[in-house]
């Protein structure tokens, strides 16, 4: 049984195929204006890796993601919640609480010991805390994403980033740096204000170890380290790329709906 | 079959929620009469129409930006008050002859400032709504209807006998029967008609003549008797929450799987599931007390949490709800501080909760269709 994964999200394009229970492929590509377009680059590169030449090869694809509603060869679609859930827990069973951070949207998801989602909170209407503000302030920095995420740049003495909202932050950071105040500190003060937006979201589900990040944004090790410390719990590392967990859980339901359906007409 | 092409009655209701001058309305204009609007289910509505004025409550319908409004009213104040307002400084509502507000809440009440140095309608008048339901309150709230009555005889030149009063209660009774008995039919099974219809009829309700309401629900109700609802559902919900006039957000929750067969809203079952004492003495005493005590309370309401929560309670039983929606629009601090008390007692019951927050006249649908087929698959586990 050969199945895929799609999650087309605002920011990139995530795609995994599982043959009898195993990771084949997994791609990750930036969103294109066109959300088919998306879902065609970056499975094909997904079925490419898993040594296939055809979409029509895979059994079933289940598609999550803003873009969920109109790919063509994905029978069903579900939420990004429901995936994120089921693809982390899939990784690493203990898994309890999923925070996830991508492009537009951040969410804590409570999961059960199945994999399934008990409770969910996100943020409203606001890029607040994803991954269109890191991008905000990575401009206003001039030092890329990874200059963010670097726990070298992670300065001892982080900024007080008093506004949530990416505009108004940007024009602190922009006054800031103007005051001469180390990159560093800047940084880490930027990475801290948006892992205190995360926590509170984080208290209000409730937080059950083991806790995780998902979404392109927990691959800033500074934002990690400093909703760990928030927290105070120590994250657990997902041994497959984070980025893909919404994808990955896609998969996997493919592959669960698929098999309820040979029981079913067998 | 969409139930409007099935239905001409439920076409004209429909179409009067869509609308804020409705055909019916023009017409009742097109014949002299008068009408006063009122922004608050609070509203005693039997008051203006013994007066023989049609009451008229205020929506934002078909606004679609704010930036006049926003020129009086702050940033926190909710998008239904600004885009109301933004319509009143738009010359939508020069038809108005009348209007009555509450001090309902901060953003209401810092609307009237405004709409009445603002907007030219004829008559407005600001009442002051009681935060307890106990016989001292019922007794003020009895006195500023008594106000409300001598100001309205004044006016519009009228007299609102106690006669008049108990024929405009017997009418809005039968509204509320009527109502009744279609929320009756969402109880089975397989409920003829779904949760945005039923809106759209409770929305037109309060924009129509109390007549010609009542006999086009009448035709409805006959219609769908025999009505196979066709579409299956995957789960029956109960929605909660603020002002919520436009039937098609719940069309997005219903379009996902989730039936919206009951509520605790003030477009819809608080407004109706009780009636008004007919039998009364005084019938103004009467209004008074079933206004503000004697009916499911809304949160402006302080000391009623309890019997608010014993009333959704009941719902969720009869109606037999798997999973409870609150909607609140962004700064509606009334239903957050009900929705933080709502939150933890139904996680400690283990009733499904989604806690919305929107925009009024944005339906926001990428961002709602993923929380609530969120919302709808965690509860299948």
């Amino acid at each position: 049984m050969i199945v895929g994964g799609l999650d087309i999200g605002s920011a990139t394009g995530k795609a995994v195929v599982i043959k009898d229970g195993n990771v084949v492929g997994a791609s990750v590509l930036c969103s294109t204006a066109r959300p088919v377009e998306t879902a065609d680059l970056v499975m094909n590169e997904a079925i490419r890796q898993a040594g296939l030449s055809s979409i029509d090869h895979l059994d079933k694809v289940v598609c999550t993601g803003y873009g969920r509603l109109s790919i063509p060869f994905a029978e069903e679609n579900l939420s990004e919640i429901s995936c994120h859930a089921r693809g982390a827990h899939w990784l690493v069973p203990s898994i309890r609480t999923v925070v996830d951070i991508g492009g537009q949207d951040c969410k804590v998801i409570s999961v059960s010991e199945k994999g399934t989602v008990l409770d969910f909170k996100m943020n409203d209407r606001c890029a607040a805390g994803t991954g269109r503000f890191f991008e905000a302030m990575a401009r206003a920095l001039c030092c890329g994403l990874d200059g963010i995420s670097s726990l070298d740049n992670q300065g001892d003495e982080p900024c007080t980033i008093s506004n949530q909202c990416s505009v108004f932050a940007e024009s602190e950071v922009v006054t800031l740096v103007n005051e001469g105040i180390d990159l560093a500190n800047i940084i880490a003060g930027i990475n801290l204000s948006v892992a205190s937006r995360l926590s509170s979201m984080a208290r209000r589900v409730g937080i059950v170890n083991e806790v995780t990040l998902t979404g392109g944004c927990s691959k800033n090790e500074g934002l990690a380290q400093a909703l760990a410390k928030k927290l105070g719990i120590e994250l657990r590392q997902l041994p497959q790329d984070p980025q893909i967990a919404g994808a990955l859980g896609a998969a996997i339901f493919a592959g669960e709906r698929l098999e309820a359906s040979d029981d079913g007409t067998s | 079959m969409e139930l409007g092409t099935e239905s001409s009655a439920f076409a004209q209701m429909s179409h009067a929620t869509q609308t804020l001058c409705n055909p019916t309305l023009q017409s009742w204009k097109g014949q002299g009469g008068k009408v006063v609007g009122y922004f608050c289910s609070f509203m005693p509505l039997e008051l203006i129409t013994a007066a023989g004025l049609l009451p008229f409550r205020i929506r934002g319908t078909g606004s679609t930006s704010t930036e006049l409004a926003d020129a009086y009213l702050s940033n926190l104040n909710c998008s239904f008050s600004k885009h109301c307002f933004n319509l009143a400084l738009a010359g939508e509502y020069d038809w108005l002859d009348g209007l009555v507000m509450f001090n309902s809440c901060d953003a209401l009440r810092r609307t009237y400032d405004y709409w009445v140095r603002r907007v030219d309608t004829p008559f407005v008048k600001l009442l002051h709504l009681p935060k307890k339901t106990d016989a001292p309150q019922v007794a003020f709230f009895r006195e500023q209807l008594a106000d409300l009555r001598t100001q309205l005889e004044r006016e519009f030149d009228v007299e609102i006998s106690d006669t008049r009063l108990r024929e405009a209660i017997g009418l809005h009774n039968e509204t509320r029967r009527l109502l009744r008995q279609l929320y009756q039919l969402r109880r089975v099974k397989v409920p003829p008609i779904t949760g945005s219809e039923v809106l759209a009829v409770t929305v037109a309700s309060t924009a129509m003549p109390g007549q010609e309401f009542n006999a086009l629900l009448r035709t409805l109700l006959k219609e769908i008797e025999s009505r196979q609802a066709t579409k299956a559902y995957r789960a029956r919900l109960m929605i909660i929450g603020c002002e919520l006039d436009d039937p098609r957000y719940l069309e997005v929750i219903e379009g996902l799987g989730g039936l919206v067969v009951g509520d605790s809203l003030c477009y819809g079952s608080r407004t109706l599931w009780h009636s008004v004492d007919e039998a009364a003495e005084d019938p103004l005493g009467a209004l008074a007390s079933y206004y503000l005590a004697g009916r499911p309370s809304c949160p402006r309401i302080c000391t009623q949490y309890e019997s608010r929560d014993t009333y959704v309670m009941k719902m969720i039983r009869d109606f037999q709800v798997d999973g409870v929606i609150l909607e609140r629009i962004t700064f509606c601090d009334t239903w957050a501080f009900e929705g933080y008390s709502l939150e933890h007692d139904f996680k400690d019951r283990k009733i499904p909760l989604l806690v919305l927050e929107r925009e009024y006249n944005h339906l926001g649908e990428g961002q709602l269709r993923t929380r609530v087929q969120a919302f709808l698959e965690s509860m299948e586990g």
